[in-house]
């Protein structure tokens, strides 16, 4: 037993049933071929588990409330600003691996370099992490995961996912998550190797924290801002994978010239459409 | 959120300065450069106590923004299928839910500024300006900004934090609530209760 990890404590205690219960839970109504601008809808949200999902996501807002908001608001108190933010260095530092791993199978050289580059100055230099001296020697952070990696190989998004505690998520992110947690993630074999389970539960619970700390005032925003919460998120997600995806290039603009849409049916043009045939031989009678 | 709404904040200016010279209303760059320095002084760092703070945003939104066609975009199809009065209930509720939930930010300006990247062209009338949001610890965000040239000079119609867009997101949540409520009277309740909630006393 003392080889048992956290992670396939996880795995077997918690994703297993979940994947079960996707299988089993209704699914949203798919409209039928003769509605094609409902469907088109439909398959644009790519979220036929919504109804699952929102529940999921009414648990995690539940947790929120319950453990991790509490478990910040304690943590926030005793270490501040300048602190917590060599906190976030330190994980950065250690999850390098993912990153390092995810630029070579991305073919990204250079980035590859700079995510090396960073790892032996910061670990020296930067006291195990704790300051990010490389940033401002011109080598910026970034991250890559294996997601992203599948992203790049040509793989979409698969259906949106939602989990408590994880959050936000799809079919190809999520397994990107597994690869990069249970198999790339260096720390996570440290803890396989020695002491595995409470060391786990203690590295994943930090970084929870930590993740979730920095993530607040943004997410507090979009849940203030927006009326379908659940909605907001899903979209806002997606974008910004789309970005992180794309790690910086300039985006393609989406084709949303409604802006420009006059008179809002949908088409730019539709002001210089001929007049309907009756109306032209009307005005020719006159 | 928050980062969107410093954003908007760094835009806010006092109405003075347009007569003066309005050269800057056409110049994508000089237009957000203006909005971003006059902003600052405007609002942000200026003496004023919170009510005129949100007064002022709300003239600088106004004057900066297509609303209209912002409101056009986020509804979706549904706006062609809507009435005049719904649709003028909807203009007026969706400025009020940005000039409240953002204005609530306004304590937590600490310095930062906006630096303009580059221009491109974006459709027939339109340019993208690529910013970046700089702290005073030198960490950069990155935002974008969807302007469109009307009658009166170019208005913002989008703003793009971290590729995230302001005008697809609220898109995204009000046609799924249109989608449950089954039409735009039950979006309408929705954000008459959120602007209600948001509303400062």
């Amino acid at each position: 037993m003392s080889r048992y990890t956290a992670s396939s404590h996880i795995l077997r205690r918690a994703v297993l049933p979940l994947v079960a219960l996707v299988a089993l839970s209704a699914c949203a109504d798919k409209p039928p071929a003769s509605n094609p601008e409902d469907l088109r809808a439909y398959e644009e949200l790519n979220d036929p588990l919504e109804p699952w999902n929102r529940s999921m996501h009414q648990i995690d807002q539940g947790l929120d409330t319950v453990i991790f908001n509490p478990t910040i608001a304690v943590y926030q108190t005793i270490i501040p600003e300048p602190g917590r933010k060599g906190v976030t260095n330190v994980f950065r530092n250690f999850r390098s691996t993912i990153t390092f791993a995810n630029d070579i199978l991305q073919g990204e050289v250079r980035r590859a370099v700079t995510t090396l580059g960073r790892f032996v100055i910061n670990s020296t230099v930067g006291l195990f992490g704790l300051f990010d001296i490389a940033a401002r020697m011109g080598l910026p952070y970034h991250s890559e995961d294996f997601g992203q990696t599948f992203a790049v190989w040509g793989m979409g998004e698969g259906p949106y996912l939602y989990l408590p505690i994880l959050g936000p998520s799809g079919g190809r992110d999520l397994t990107g998550y597994a690869i990069d947690n249970l198999g790339i993630d260096a720390m996570a074999w440290v803890g396989r190797a020695d002491n595995p389970f409470w060391w786990q539960i203690a590295y994943f619970g930090a970084l929870a924290t930590d993740t979730k700390s920095n993530a607040k005032p943004v997410l507090d925003e979009l849940k203030a801002s927006s009326v379908d919460h659940y909605a907001a998120l899903r979209s806002a997600y997606r974008q910004n994978r789309a970005k992180e995806i794309r790690n910086g290039a300039p985006a393609p603009l989406p084709d949303f010239e409604d802006y420009d849409d006059e008179d809002g049916d949908g088409d730019l043009f539709s002001g210089l459409k001929p007049e309907p045939a009756e109306a032209q031989t009307a005005a020719r009678t006159d | 959120m928050r980062v969107l709404a410093l954003t908007l904040l760094l835009m806010i200016s006092g109405t003075q300065a347009y007569a003066a010279d309005e050269l800057w209303r056409t110049d994508p760059t000089d237009f957000i450069n203006h909005f971003a320095e006059a902003g600052i002084e405007g609002i942000l760092t200026a003496d004023i106590d919170d009510t005129e703070k949100i007064a002022r945003f709300r003239t600088l939104f106004n004057d900066g923004f297509d609303i209209p066609a912002m409101s056009r975009f986020v509804i979706g199809r549904t706006w062609r299928r809507t009435s005049d009065a719904d649709k003028e209930a909807f203009i007026t509720l969706f400025e009020d839910v940005i000039v409240y939930t953002w204005s609530r930010r306004f304590s937590e300006y600490t310095g930062q500024t906006i630096e303009v990247r580059g221009t491109t062209r974006d459709g027939n009338t339109g340019t993208l300006v690529d910013s970046v949001i700089v702290d005073e610890g030198g960490q950069t965000i990155s935002a974008q900004w969807r302007l469109r040239m009307r009658e009166g000079g170019l208005r913002i119609v989008d703003v793009i934090i971290e590729g995230v867009s302001m005008a697809i997101t609220y898109r995204q949540d009000y046609t799924s609530v249109i989608r449950q409520q089954g039409g735009m009277s039950g979006l309408l309740d929705l954000l008459g209760k959120q602007v209600a909630e948001a509303t400062p006393s």
